[in-house]
């Protein structure tokens, strides 16, 4: 593996006396899909929260493609190309589709937020470009003909999908999903599946997923972390961790096996 | 020093009005989540019921007093209706902005009804007064620190040891769970309204004997009302009443020692700081809890 | 909603052009007052409708642009053109200061800040008698004659031309708020408003976001400030208090709050509309009371704000298809 996109190491959060996570650590490569895993309550959450800068962390270093980013807050983060999706999906309601992932493109525009008040035509022609490439992308996820609909009147499902495009359109290095596939039917889940795979390949983005179904994450991951109680207990690929005792165990009386083999 | 007992003492009556105020208006927001703009009316109706039961009806302090409660009832029954019944699901700016139309509505109706010009409340009482060494205190000023705790006593009494308190403290904590264990969110939200109302109209009542009341009186108690409020950590009954006497007696302390100006901004500077260093309150929710 | 917006703002341009035309001075000094209120209701709605931040202290950033104006006519002679763009500048900055606790504070603890500083300011301007002359307020010149570089353009002397000034003003500063509300910045404060944390996840810089929209909607009030001292040549810390602030929040809630007509709707409304009341003018605030509370409980989106859902519910039941109609819902 050549030097990782994100190394998080020696991470720490308390909450109230309980800690959430212990020590953990984890990294991604570049164009690597890394799985992240664990029971209920084990702390991925959290752990993706501070990845991704909504939490700071009480102590740990996060690095993000060579540099030191643990002081940085979730906005810097997504600047230096760090996208997300939430797993409580998150959309600004009130406004369209396309208006969605434009928001998420600000960041990289190059013209200044002055021309674009005066109205200034490089800062119309700026958008108008951002506007098409949101279109496009928005072809790409299935999703062209809502592109002027209010997103609280698209489908669960179809949000989710609006998500991944907002993601996407940002270009960012990594993008770290949360529970992607909670609350699709299996074959959108086959969709998503190919979609994540797509965005790695074709987009060469980076990937860290959390994710409870494993079929998803046996078919998309290179490699799976997983967590238990805030410490990691396994890491590799993810027919050898499904494997391994000490994860067997972590999951028993949550019929782990069964749906491993499912 | 005996200046500054006689200052502390002027604090004392002054933050207890305050108190009283400031009790009912965090019960409504710790309990209903309105944010009552109209409460200061709630003091100013209390002191012309009072005055018009004592000097235009020519009753008895214990009935004028009684008068007051039951006028406050029904306004703090109307309130609800208002305020909260008729705001369901909507978010608390809405209470602020319904509160501020409920008051400008009452304080005109008294313009219209009473006139603009001030009243004070004559009462035989007011040629009484009590000595305790260097503080001297005219009777009916010498009453409000007594008769405010009796009555937040007896609130504080209810609210812990009746049926009826636990239900408040119950909507307090979580609506849905207190809708689930049986407690009727209606009842609960009107008792709260005239809990509310009748602390104010007592203040009202009792102050209107040592100042002039006027149908524009409320806007300032409502707003010393807001910063014993959040100094004593919004929804906290009980840091209401610690800030409620603290302002009174910083307000009466500044005045004596620095300037009468700074008298009514003392307490919105503090605001600001509370809720910039310390947004939970001065005396925090945790009192509340022990 | 943008082309309705455009008829609705053709349509009132006329009629305000038109009224000196038509109106004696009283109904002209009533529309004067009027636009005022427009400046104010719509800078409002920059901070509290697109950006959602809660704020009760317009009215005492009217007071901070009027005050400015008064200070410097006394202390340095400047007359209404110059006193203008210093009376914006002042209140943008105070607008800061204000923006600051926002940083840090939501809903309607930060409803309560601006109360506090509402009364501060207004208490401010009671107290500090040297430089705001107290309770009695200060003396503010009429806009009288203006030059550029010693040549005489015009002159404003009748309320008539004082009412072409106030018009022109509200014209532009609307004209300013539609660019910045359907400019990128605009966007970002509306994604503030609908969640800030997803703003912050998608890279927006919330803290810039939330400092300009506060900004913006005080310098509004500012400039509106500097007009209505020179106009009422005076300004009294009476015209300041926390009511006027209500009235505004008031304006921009029944019109609309985060549609763009809505608080011009509402503020030439709640001005007019009181006025109207003839026989009953003893009631006007009484009746304003009673309306308000009316108001919030049957339309709490305001009135354009339940014109656009309407719209919306309509738009989805043409298109054929109610949301969650989807095979992707199914399981779960």
């Amino acid at each position: 593996m050549s030097d990782p996109i994100l190394s998080v190491e020696g991470v720490v959060k308390r909450f109230a006396g309980v800690t959430a996570v212990d020590g953990a650590g984890l990294s991604v490569g570049a164009g690597e899909i890394v799985g992240l895993i664990g029971p209920n309550g084990s702390g991925k959450s959290t752990m993706v929260n501070m990845v991704t800068g909504e939490m700071p962390a009480d102590s740990g270093t996060f690095r993000f493609d060579g540099r030191d980013i643990t002081a940085l807050p979730a906005w810097r983060r997504a600047r230096l190309g760090m996208a997300r999706s939430f797993q409580m999906l998150r959309l600004f309601g009130s406004l369209s589709v396309e208006d969605n992932l434009l928001l998420a493109r600000h960041i990289s525009m190059k013209r200044s937020m002055w021309e674009s008040v005066l109205g200034a035509r490089p800062a119309r022609e700026e958008e108008e470009a951002v506007r098409a490439r949101a279109r496009e992308l928005l072809g790409w996820f299935d999703l062209a003909p809502f592109a002027d609909r209010k997103v609280t009147a698209l489908s669960i499902g179809q949000q989710r999908m609006v998500e991944l495009a907002r993601g996407v359109i940002a270009d960012p290095r990594l993008f770290v999903l949360d529970e992607p596939a909670a609350g699709l039917s299996p074959p959108n889940v086959d969709r998503l599946i190919a979609l994540i795979r797509r965005m790695r390949d074709e987009f060469g983005i980076s990937i860290l997923l959390v994710e409870h179904d494993m079929r998803v994450v046996r078919d998309l991951c290179d490699r799976v972390v997983v967590l238990d109680s805030g410490t990691k207990i396994a890491e590799g690929p993810p027919a050898a961790v499904t494997q391994d005792p000490v994860v067997v165990e972590a999951y028993i009386g949550r019929g782990w096996k069964r749906r491993a083999q499912a | 020093m005996d200046l500054f007992l006689q200052y502390l003492a002027n604090g004392v009556v002054v933050g207890s009005s305050y108190v009283l105020v400031a009790v009912g208006l965090t019960l409504i927001f710790g309990i209903l989540h309105v944010v009552n703009f109209a409460h200061g009316e709630f003091y100013m109706l209390g002191g012309y019921a009072g005055i018009t039961a004592s000097t235009a009806f020519g009753l008895p302090l214990p009935a004028s007093l009684a008068v007051v409660a039951a006028v406050s009832c029904l306004l703090g029954l109307g309130a609800e209706a208002l305020l909260h019944r008729g705001l369901k699901n909507q978010d608390q700016t809405s209470s602020i902005i319904a509160s501020f139309g409920l008051a400008v509505a009452l304080q005109n109706a008294v313009m219209v009804t009473m006139g603009p010009q001030p009243e004070l409340m004559h009462t035989e009482l007011a040629y009484k007064a009590i000595e305790l060494g260097p503080v001297f205190l005219p009777a009916p000023r010498a009453l409000i620190p007594p008769a405010m705790l009796i009555i937040v006593g007896a609130l504080f009494a209810a609210l812990r040891w009746t049926w009826t308190g636990r239900s408040l403290r119950a909507m307090a904590q979580h609506e849905t769970v207190a809708r689930l264990c049986g407690v009727k969110v209606r009842r609960v939200a009107v008792i709260t309204f005239m809990l509310g109302a009748t602390l104010a109209g007592v203040a009202g009542f009792m102050m209107s004997a040592v100042y002039m009341v006027h149908p524009l009186v409320g806007n300032m108690i409502v707003l010393k009302a807001f910063i014993v409020v959040i100094i004593g950590g919004m929804g906290s009954p009980l840091g209401a009443a610690a800030a409620g006497l603290l302002l009174g007696v910083i307000e009466s302390m500044t005045s004596a020692y620095l300037t009468n100006g700074l008298r009514d901004v003392v307490g919105f500077l503090l605001v600001i700081a509370v809720l910039l260093f310390r947004p939970q309150g001065l005396f925090g929710r945790s009192l509340e809890r022990s | 909603m943008t082309r309705a917006a455009l008829i609705t703002l053709a349509i009132l341009a006329v009629g305000f052009v038109a009224a000196p035309f038509l109106l004696g001075g009283y109904e002209l000094n009533v529309l004067m007052v009027a636009l005022l209120y427009v400046i104010l209701a719509v800078g409002l709605n920059l901070a509290t409708g697109y950006c959602g931040q809660f704020s009760f202290a317009q009215g005492a950033f009217y007071g901070i642009g009027g005050y400015t104006a008064g200070i410097l006519s006394r202390d340095v002679g400047t007359g209404f053109w110059m006193n203008l763009p210093a009376g914006i500048v002042v209140t943008g900055l105070f607008g800061l200061a204000l923006g600051l606790p926002a940083l840090r504070l939501k809903g309607h603890f930060l409803a309560i800040v601006t109360i506090a500083v509402q009364t501060l300011v207004y208490l401010g301007l009671v107290q500090w008698n040297s430089l705001t002359g107290g309770q009695n307020g200060l003396a503010v010149p009429p806009i009288g004659e203006t030059t550029l570089f010693g040549v005489r353009l015009f002159e404003v002397t009748s309320l008539r031309d004082l009412y072409w000034v106030a018009l022109v003003m509200a014209a532009v500063f609307v004209f300013i708020a539609w660019r910045l509300v359907h400019s990128r910045l605009g966007r970002e404060w509306v994604a503030v408003r609908e969640d800030e944390t997803l703003a912050g996840a998608v890279g927006l810089n919330t803290t810039f976001a939330k400092l300009t929209a506060f900004v913006a909607s005080a310098a509004f009030a500012g400039g509106a400030g500097v007009l209505n001292a020179h106009a009422m040549q005076g300004v009294t810390p009476d015209d300041f208090q926390i009511w006027i602030s209500c009235m505004v929040v008031a304006m921009m809630v029944v019109g609309g709050r985060g549609t763009f007509m809505g608080p011009i709707l509402g503020a030439i409304a709640l001005t007019i509309l009181p006025e109207l009341t003839g026989e009953l003018a003893r009631y006007k605030m009484l009746i304003f009371g009673v309306l308000l509370v009316v108001c919030v409980t049957v339309a709490p989106e305001g009135a354009l704000g339940r014109i656009r859902k309407a719209r919306e519910s309509r738009d989805q039941a043409a298109s054929g298809r109610a949301p969650a109609k989807d095979p992707s819902e199914a399981s779960a």
